[in-house]
């Protein structure tokens, strides 16, 4: 009870140690949205410092081919997600109702950041690992189904946090919401692409529509 | 209705279950199942242009409507078979609960079937496996929807005086029904994604609708070709 008034009374400041309470306090959002106290603040700053753990990733990212692309890469990341959880929002707001969530707007909001942003710290994590192979990997398709492997783990980290932030809703529609949010994700960065690798002369968002498994194909070959 | 379906499902159920009138709830569940499934239906035709686009708007409820209109008398005479108080309106009305909470989450999912679509190559005749991963992809997504608006029908059936084992032989005929059913009622009014082929122009219904079935279909055409590879 004590720690849940500490929580409530003591918000951190500051996006750096907003994000740091995630890591160590996941609930404490939620906790403050359901105790009424006003959470827009803590919500912006675990957004904000998502677009830049997600913009960190895709810089490391950009390393595969490096020079320009890091940069762009870093731009990309952050747009494939915020479009990934835009797309949906709508789904995760209906299946949790349907599942019996008290689910509030506030709440959502919350609920949403927190998923977000621990998405974007498991992928800060593993930054040094995708930048190490990245920088020395040579086959393009290593490096996809590396990165496949690393969106996979963390999706795992912002899975766990969705079950606890909603205990309501029971564990298979959150996995289905999962792979929901990561198949629109393949679809978000097929439609974003290149974003590893962009041939010599080619624009920045390559034109002509694909399909993600039509693009993965391509990717193997 | 639409709020009342995602956040006030038991106090729908006891209307529903309830004495009062069921013309009223009946048609606001018709106004929540029309709404929900024609805005996918859109977005479902969508990659073949507006035209096919607003046919779907309307034919996609329509399978929802001849669906629950050619189960509901079996569904009534299997409750009644099996024993379950259950009047004629409480199962019509509880079809369109299910069917009407589909719609809700089909309506959800909006967003995410129209970028897919709008994301998929023209359609022309090299797109013919674009056609088949959006024919697979809709599929699942309505069938997806259809599973959960059926968690509303079970939560509301399991609220009846009856033994566990008796509902639920009710519950998995009805959904039998409706997937044997829905299926056929798709295939019937088809094209919803749009055929790629020039056999197949655009047209709001196929002359040879009711000519074959879909599990006809699966089994001359669908399988041989799977089995064949």
């Amino acid at each position: 009870m004590t720690g849940h008034n500490e929580i409530l009374a003591v918000e951190p400041r500051g996006v750096v140690g907003t994000l740091d309470e995630l890591l160590r306090r996941p609930m404490a959002g939620t906790e403050r949205a359901q105790a009424g106290v006003s959470v827009r603040a803590w919500t912006i700053r675990v957004l904000a410092g998502s677009v830049a753990c997600w913009g960190l990733y895709g810089a490391a990212g950009g390393f595969f081919q490096g020079g320009a692309q890091v940069a762009i890469a870093a731009a990309k990341a952050p747009i494939i997600m915020l479009a990934t959880a835009a797309l949906c929002v709508p789904s995760l707001y209906v299946f949790g109702l349907l599942a019996g969530a008290s689910l509030t707007h506030r709440r959502l909001a919350v609920v949403l950041a927190g998923f977000l942003g621990l998405v974007g710290l498991v992928l800060v994590g593993l930054l040094p690992i995708g930048w190490l192979f990245s920088v020395s990997s040579t086959s393009l398709s290593f490096v996809v189904w590396l990165h496949l492997l690393l969106w996979g783990l963390a999706l795992f980290f912002g899975g766990r946090f969705l079950s606890a932030a909603l205990p309501e809703v029971p564990s298979g529609a959150v996995l289905l919401w999962l792979t929901l949010f990561c198949v629109v994700s393949f679809q978000v960065v097929t439609f974003m692409r290149p974003v590893l690798w962009r041939a010599p002369g080619a624009p920045v968002v390559e034109e002509g529509k694909l399909f993600f498994l039509d693009h993965f194909s391509a990717v193997q070959k | 209705m639409w709020f009342q379906l995602l956040t006030g499902r038991e106090q729908l159920l006891d209307r529903v279950l309830g004495d009062e009138p069921a013309t009223p709830i009946f048609g606001q569940l018709l106004v929540v199942m029309v709404a929900g499934a024609a805005l996918y239906g859109a977005a479902l035709g969508s990659w073949h242009g507006a035209q096919l686009a607003a046919y779907d708007a309307f034919k996609l409820p329509l399978v929802l409507l001849l669906t629950s209109a050619f189960t509901v008398f079996f569904s009534w005479v299997v409750s009644r078979a099996l024993g379950l108080s259950l009047q004629f309106s409480h199962v019509a009305i509880l079809t369109f609960t299910g069917l009407a909470t589909t719609a809700v989450l089909l309506a959800s999912l909006t967003p995410i079937a129209w970028f897919f679509t709008w994301c998929a190559p023209i359609p022309d005749a090299s797109a013919r496996t674009t056609h088949n991963e959006l024919y697979l992809f809709h599929t699942a997504f309505v069938a997806m929807c259809g599973v959960g608006g059926t968690h509303t029908l079970w939560r509301a059936m399991v609220r009846l005086p009856h033994p566990r084992r008796v509902v639920a032989s009710a519950y998995v005929l009805w959904l039998l029904a409706y997937a044997l059913v829905g299926g056929e009622m798709a295939w019937a009014l088809r094209p919803f994604v749009g055929s790629v082929s020039l056999e197949h122009p655009l047209v709001f219904l196929r002359e040879d609708a009711l000519t074959g079935n879909v599990y006809e279909f699966i089994g001359t055409d669908i399988a041989p070709y799977l089995w064949s590879r």
